[in-house]
């Protein structure tokens, strides 16, 4: 569920921008730093997890208002590059913020430990995490479906001029689109604090993971992305469980398979 | 022809100053010995390579930067924790800048590429690492291994975890899919029979692995009485986490066989470290006189004590000069001969450079981390419980013939 949250972001950024965000891992992991800082500073967990990714997705909308914002004119090779010096300012930043090594920081005292499943033991923590992460693309997903706004942005991922045309502030809506899937790699980072802790080359690590899903789902398709972040999971476990060596592995194979099969991914058509 | 001016009589009387008046000067920056720490600054131990330098660094500052009287020119290459890449620079460092002298790389896998190298080009090569191929075999005469052996290690932890724990028989082992795990794990399994334990599973994982919750699943399927990790780094720090996430720690004892201490026990927080017992080449509260004055002057220096990456590094670069000493030389097959079989007291206590496989026989701890309200201080994370120096049994050893130059 997680990696659907982070592929989520990811591809509605690169369906607005039609340039692939280098900076979304970076923001995957200024979201579990702040979430640490804000739990530790006030001592309650639950409003860090509300406070961090919003913290992230205001980040997110001053990168768009004061940075990619004034290229959208100069071509995409100008938005890749920036949004890939912005990677690394912002890793460096966390570095000269929070320092080079890493920390753990528990879960909640009502989720540590595992839970007895019958035919597993699996940590609590990790299942509110999935029923969290489940929730939140769902209403993401009914945001983009359900809602006028979200159609809107639906519309512009297809055909920006378009919906300029039709009298829409595309800019806005670019601003809106940013920070929302800085907001989903933000939260996406916070939930993931206390599983894998917190170091400053933990937003790469989930980076590749993320382009997997969006080349898997379909560049810009948002239910392709859902998609693809259960099947990465799904298909990692299962590989896992009887084959351990080759659990990193999977996840390219099956984006080699899939793409193989269907270039457009499962659901693009472009 | 032009007439010499006023300022060209200068230059020249300037020169013939320089070539005439300070030929010591000249003589002396042709004789520097230059030695190259291969040092990893991005990569999977991006983060160990800076401390490396600060350990080696220290050594050679202490002796004010000279050894026999000549200037020491340290020089540090990004290995980039790939064979390809520090293997390349190693060379580039031995043809372009003249260095005889190598000490590095962090992984062993890494270091074997590099140890061929050093065969081939001649040059001096000293390494830490748990891998056991470079004084087993694929030992030669030019490549020295610091770290105590995986046997020794594997010994050490398994006899001192066995008798505080005796009725733990049911180890689950996570091993890191690299030359490192693999001799380890053999070790582990081998001492571990002499102990009756059953090994109820065995998982390899890739090096730099982070996600480990299908691994742990597995563990606790396997019900086991103790987990043990033979991983290193990142890979320590994150495997920890995930079993304490599981609630299998504290519960089930977790074993580190091979960890780095400091670097590894500052990133779990004090809930994570209770019940974790830890095999490390190095720790800082080691009862010697030379690990006291290192870890007061590097505490002094950089805030917190040092773990086995920097003392490692420092130890080597200590046992490197202590060769050039004992050699009264810096010609490269002097030195290699002065360190065969040298002894001396260090950060860990009494080492001897095994001269037929340049396997350092010294000895290796084993900790039990402290609970939150035993802790002193912030970096007060374990005991030290035992020391083991048990060497590589002869039935064992693969390096049969060291060779010659």
């Amino acid at each position: 569920m997680l990696y659907a949250l982070m592929g989520l972001g990811l591809s509605l950024v690169t369906g607005i921008l039609n340039i692939p965000n280098f900076a979304h891992g970076a923001l995957f992991a200024v979201g579990a730093y702040l979430l640490a800082t804000v739990a530790v500073a006030i001592g309650n967990f639950w409003i860090a997890l509300l406070v961090a990714p919003l913290g992230v997705a205001l980040l997110g909308l001053a990168i768009e208002y004061a940075g990619i914002r004034r290229l959208y004119a100069a071509g995409h090779d100008y938005q890749l590059l920036f949004t890939f010096g912005l990677a690394l300012i912002l890793s460096e930043s966390i570095i000269l913020i929070w320092g080079p090594i890493g920390s753990s920081y528990l879960p909640p005292e009502i989720l540590r430990g595992g839970a007895d499943l019958g035919f597993t033991m699996y940590p609590k923590y990790r299942l509110f995490v999935m029923v969290a992460a489940g929730l939140l693309v769902f209403a993401t997903w009914l945001f983009l479906e359900k809602t006028r706004y979200g159609a809107i942005m639906r519309a512009g991922i297809e055909n920006k001029e378009m919906v300029s045309l039709l009298g829409i502030d595309i800019k806005l809506l670019f601003t809106v689109a940013f920070a929302l899937g800085a907001y989903l790699a933000g939260i996406a980072g916070a939930l993931t604090a206390p599983i894998r802790g917190l170091n400053p080359g933990m937003g790469p690590d989930m980076l590749g993971i993320a382009f997997v899903v969006v080349a898997l789902g379909g560049l810009g398709n948002l239910l392709g992305a859902i998609a693809a972040g259960l099947i990465i999971g799904v298909a990692q476990a299962l590989v896992a469980a009887y084959w351990t060596e080759a659990s990193t592995v999977v996840i390219y194979a099956v984006m080699a398979v899939i793409l193989l099969v269907r270039p457009q991914g499962l659901f693009g058509i472009r | 022809m032009s007439k010499l001016s006023r300022r060209d009589i200068l230059k020249m009387g300037v020169g013939a100053e320089a070539g005439l008046g300070f030929p010591a000067i000249v003589r002396s920056q042709s004789k520097e010995i230059v030695i190259l720490g291969l040092w990893d600054a991005t990569g999977a131990f991006a983060d160990v390579g800076p401390i490396n330098d600060r350990g080696m660094r220290m050594a050679l500052e202490e002796r004010g930067m000279q050894v026999l009287g000549r200037p020491i020119k340290y020089i540090t290459r990004d290995g980039a924790t790939q064979a390809g890449t520090s293997t390349r620079r190693t060379e580039e460092a031995v043809d372009g800048e003249g260095a005889k002298f190598v000490i590095g790389p962090w992984s062993s896998g890494v270091a074997l590429a590099v140890s061929e190298v050093a065969k081939r080009k001649k040059v001096l090569h000293l390494f830490s690492g748990g891998t056991e191929d470079i004084s087993g075999s694929r030992c030669h005469r030019y490549s020295f291994q610091w770290a105590a052996s995986p046997y020794t290690a594997a010994k050490t932890v398994v006899d001192s975890f066995m008798k505080a724990n005796p009725r733990a028989k049911r180890w689950h082992l996570l091993v890191a899919d690299y030359a490192f795990g693999w001799s380890v794990e053999k070790y582990i399994k081998e001492v571990g029979k002499t102990h009756g334990i059953e090994f109820v599973g065995a998982d390899r994982h890739p090096l730099g692995e982070r996600e480990f919750s299908n691994y742990v699943q597995k563990a606790a399927a396997n019900k086991p009485d103790a987990v043990a990790m033979i991983n290193f780094g990142g890979d320590a720090v994150a495997g920890a986490r995930e079993i304490f996430n599981f609630g299998l720690t504290p519960k089930v004892p977790l074993i580190m066989c091979w960890s780095s201490g400091v670097e590894e026990l500052v990133q779990l927080s004090p809930e994570i470290r209770q019940n974790i017992w830890v095999g490390s080449n190095f720790y800082y509260t080691a009862d010697t006189p030379v690990a006291k004055e290192f870890v007061k002057n590097y505490t002094a220096k950089f805030g917190n004590p040092p773990g086995y990456a920097p003392s490692a590094a420092y130890s080597m670069t200590r046992l490197l000069l202590a060769g050039f000493d004992k050699a009264k030389s810096a010609e490269v097959q002097d030195v290699i001969k002065a360190l065969e079989g040298i002894e001396v007291n260090d950060i860990v206590g009494r080492m001897r450079m095994d001269a037929a496989t340049h396997q350092n026989i010294r000895p290796y701890f084993f900790m039990r981390c402290k609970s939150k309200d035993a802790m002193k201080h912030a970096t007060d994370f374990a005991d030290i419980i035992a020391t083991g120096d048990a060497p590589l049994p002869k039935e064992y050893g693969a390096c049969k013939d060291i060779g010659s130059f």
